[in-house]
């Protein structure tokens, strides 16, 4: 394995030099695993933490749920379900991070989580709630990349200027691995369930993801579909091909796709809002 | 679709959406869908409070804002590298077609 690889893999699994946890997901993860414990038990755990309920309300108010009135904890439980509140609550800190130091890649990732939403009740697909929470985490790897390689996130832009590389081409270059790799060491440490984790590890190569490949293929054309938007900066211009086998998984066609556009764009309105009124 | 100042708007616009007391998504709307404004529909949405409307196509512009042909300029080069894919040229081809009908002719166009 290479250097660069292993180390910042080591990073990574050593939760200590990741962004802080609160203590409350601990024991929210010990509660979840009781089956007698009910919504309420939870709510009133996570709630104890007001700062923690407040980023987890306002992530799960943001378009991609599409939700709007989520004003209490037990709320977000019920219609969100235990397993998108934790991993909110889990990734708050880096959304936190990617609000106050990369608003392009945080608007890239609402956008892909609005686009996976859509998709996703478009072709009546379940766990709609979990596949847009894949999607709003999809480039969590990019975050870590640029908190922990400075230097190395410097030298990527640079190539994907010079070269016109695509992002993770640029970044196996520089670290020998990307972000992609990245989000799945850091869903690993955080231990995301394997219908999040997936499709974060595998959103560029969907034929490699094994038990949840229609999510996995549904974050990666949500992807394709808010970059051909423009909307956000993921760290390269460029739109990435569709994959065939995505495209065959999911069963789509020419006028599934000008519908998913046409009302994507409509629901960007609503995101591009959304985003301004968090800048504010 | 164009969100829109009420104050900017003028009769003979077509709604996008749904308008809703204070830009409130729920409840009831008081002015639906695809509705022909008229000087007394603004003045009656102005006395409810409402600051802003989703109009049809895009008929203001607003200084520094960028004409149809910039932004199919701008699709074309997030394409770039994929022209040649038959999957993701069919969706730059109803990225093309979904803007020009949008965004519609751009030129005479009104500043905001």
């Amino acid at each position: 394995m290479d250097d660069k690889r292993s180390e910042l893999k080591k990073i990574i699994m050593d939760i200590r030099t990741l962004p802080t946890l609160p203590g409350v997901i601990n024991k929210l993860n010990t509660l979840s695993e009781n089956a007698k414990a009910s919504v309420q038990e939870m709510a009133r755990l996570v709630s104890s933490d007001q700062v923690l309920s407040a980023r987890i309300l306002r992530l799960a108010n943001s378009p991609s749920y599409g939700f709007y009135r989520v004003s209490t904890i037990s709320n977000a439980i019920i219609l969100l379900g235990v397993n998108v509140v934790k991993s909110l609550a889990i990734s708050s800190s880096i959304f936190e991070i990617m609000e106050r130091s990369s608003v392009g890649l945080w608007e890239h990732s609402l956008g892909a989580g609005v686009a996976a939403n859509l998709i996703a009740r478009k072709l009546a697909l379940p766990e709609c709630e979990e596949i847009a929470t894949a999607a709003l985490l999809h480039d969590i790897g990019k975050v870590i990349i640029s908190l922990k390689c400075t230097e190395s996130e410097q030298h990527i832009k640079k190539m994907i200027h010079e070269k016109q590389l695509y992002m993770r081409e640029a970044e196996r270059e520089v670290l020998d691995t990307d972000h992609a790799e990245v989000g799945a060491w850091l869903s690993k440490s955080w231990f995301l369930p394997d219908k999040l984790s997936e499709p974060i590890a595998f959103h560029h190569d969907v034929q490699l993801s094994q038990n949840h490949r229609i999510k996995t293929a549904v974050v990666h054309l949500a992807d394709v579909l808010i970059k051909a938007s423009g909307f956000g900066e993921s760290g390269d211009r460029y739109v990435p091909q569709i994959q065939k086998i995505a495209w065959d998984v999911l069963k789509l066609n020419d006028e599934i796709l000008t519908e998913l556009v046409e009302e994507l764009e409509d629901k960007l309105v609503e995101a591009r809002n959304f985003s301004l009124e968090m800048q504010a | 679709m164009q969100k829109i100042p009420l104050m900017c708007a003028t009769s003979g616009m077509k709604l996008a959406r749904d308008v809703f007391r204070n830009d409130s998504p729920v409840g009831m709307p008081v002015c639906g869908k695809d509705t022909v404004l008229t000087d007394s529909l603004l003045a009656r949405l102005d006395h409810l409070e409402v600051k802003s409307i989703y109009v049809e196509g895009h008929p203001l512009w607003s200084e520094g804002e960028k004409t149809l042909d910039e932004i199919l300029c701008d699709l074309d080069l997030r394409f770039e590298k994929v022209r040649n894919d038959p999957l993701t040229s069919k969706l730059h081809s109803i990225y093309t077609a979904f803007l020009k009908n949008s965004m519609g002719d751009s030129s005479g166009r009104q500043t905001l």
